[in-house]
Parts: C-alpha cells; structure tokens; sequence
C-alpha cells in the first residue's frame, strides 16, 4: 500500500501514489488512527473503497453498511477529484479515519479553493439527469456529514458512521429512501 | 472495468464486469454512444458481473437513457445485483429503465418496450 511519498509524504506532482499511515503513539487509549493519502487520481478511488470496507468491517459493520460506507467516501472523494481539482489527478487528498468505540469519524482533506458548505445538497430524485447522486448517497449512507470550517489547508469534510445501536433504533439500511 | 460488446438477434449487448467508477465509466460511456451512434436497435447493458456501481457509473446510464431517446435505440439493463441493484433502487431509478432479470428475458422482451428504456 505504501508507495511514492514515502517519509517525508507526498507531494502534489509526484505521480500517482498511495501512502498509509498507521499511528499508534501519542493516540487516546480507545481510538485507532489511520492516515491514507492518495493522488488525485481516479483509479486509487479502489484503494480508497477497499481501505475503508476493511476498516468499517473490523470496527463492527455489517458488510453491506461498511460497503456502503466505503461508497459514501469514494463519492465524497470523486466530488473533490471532479470539481475541487477539476480532474486534475496531481493533486492530492488525505483521507483520516479515526475509529472509536462507538463510531467511525473520517476526515477527506484535500488543498483546493474552499468549497460553500451550502453547495452540499442531494438533489431532487424526480429530476432524471446525469450527476448530482453523489451527496445524496453520501448522506444515505452516513450519519452525519460537515465541512470542518476551521480547516485552513483546503477542505475537510468530515463524516461519521455510528457503530453502536440501541435496540429499535433504525438500521443504517432502513435509514434509506 | 472491462468493457465487451457483442451481437445476439437483434440486439448489442454491452457486458461490464468489475467496478463502475469514476476511473472506468468512461468506457462505458465510449460504447453506448458508439453502438447507439451505429445504429443498433436495441442496446442492452450486461450487469451481472458488475461489482460496484457509482454515481458517475448511473449518470452515465442515464446519459445512455437520453441518447437512446435521441436515436430512438430500445435500451435496457439486465443482471443487477448487490450493490448495483440496491444503489439504482436508491436512487429511484428503477422506473427509468427498461430492467430485466437475466440476458434471455432481455431479448425476449426488449423488443416490445419504448425505444427509449421503458416498458
């Protein structure tokens, strides 16, 4: 998994690469860390997707929720690959999951122009068009999701998956439609 | 992603296997504007194989939808599954499209639709 960019961490132009980053020293007791920055390339959206199942599923999801949540990230990821960066795949975006007891937070940055928080609307399903589905599943598929607006070095949205449920709260899946 | 495209009958069949992403629904973009650009009557979408499907995957679906209308080509996706069923069903999209169970039933039924995906 580990590729260019390695020590001193990537940097913007240096070819497609994938770098992880697992932290143990210095984290909270309770809390695991894991830091992946990719280029902004679209075929390491796979990289991305597989981290995330993996992750999602070692903390307690079920597979469908941990597919679905690897999915909200590859959307969120594919917004910033497609608009922020406009295509551009030499770029970079950093992707933080921090998995605690009772949920999963995971910060996407990436170092591009600030993006309005209001720009973050699903659309209307009537309106039968291609695009505009990616935050709507976005929001499906997470429980919460915002911009950290204290973020300097681009954008960080961040979005959280709750782990733990109290019997007859709604599922991830019912949350649906 | 690979892409493959083939005749059976009258109709193009276009089989996807593996992801549909941002990286690779360009290719499948390239072969539903060509075949409905060549003239084919009926195109249809192979998605049995299909693991992963995003939004930029079922936008370009939809374009298809759209040029089908425009070159009046019967469209229609058939062996949804897993995450590609549950993601188009999400998107309520299913009433769109012209969905079949599996490559026969497509073939059967493909010719008595709209010429523009639905039934």
């Amino acid at each position: 998994m580990r590729g260019r960019g390695q020590g001193k961490g990537p940097a913007a132009g240096a070819g497609r690469f994938a770098s992880l980053l697992l932290r143990t020293s210095g984290v909270p007791a309770g809390l695991r860390l894991m830091r992946i920055t990719i280029s902004s390339d679209p075929r390491l959206l796979q990289v991305l997707r597989a981290m995330v199942g993996y992750i999602a599923q070692r903390a307690g999801l079920a597979a469908t929720d941990a597919e679905n949540l690897a999915m909200a990230v590859d959307e969120a990821a594919s917004n910033v690959i497609r608009h922020t960066y406009g295509s551009c795949s030499e770029a970079t975006l950093a992707l933080e999951i921090r998995t605690y007891p009772d949920r999963l937070e995971l910060d996407l940055e990436d170092s591009g122009p600030r993006v309005q928080p209001d720009t973050f609307q699903a659309r209307d399903l009537e309106d039968v068009r291609p695009g505009g589905l990616g935050t709507y599943f976005i929001k499906c598929f997470v429980d919460a999701c915002s911009y950290d607006q204290s973020f300097s070095g681009g954008n960080r949205l961040r979005l959280v998956k709750h782990l733990l449920r109290k019997v007859g709260d709604e599922s991830p899946s019912q949350k649906r439609g | 992603m690979k892409v493959q495209v083939r005749s059976v009958d009258n109709a193009t069949i276009i089989d996807c296997v593996g992801d549909v992403d941002l990286y690779s629904s360009p290719n499948l973009r390239d072969a539903l504007i060509k075949e409905m650009h060549a003239g084919a009557p009926a195109v249809l979408v192979n998605m049995s194989e299909v693991s992963y499907l995003d939004s930029s995957g079922i936008a370009t679906l939809v374009e298809g939808l759209q040029l089908s209308r425009q070159t009046k080509t019967r469209f229609g996706l058939f062996g949804l599954r897993g995450n590609a069923r549950s993601v188009l069903e999400l998107a309520r999209l299913q009433r769109v499209f012209a969905i079949f169970e599996d490559e026969q039933e497509a073939l059967q039924k493909i010719p008595a639709t709209q010429p523009f995906g639905g039934l």
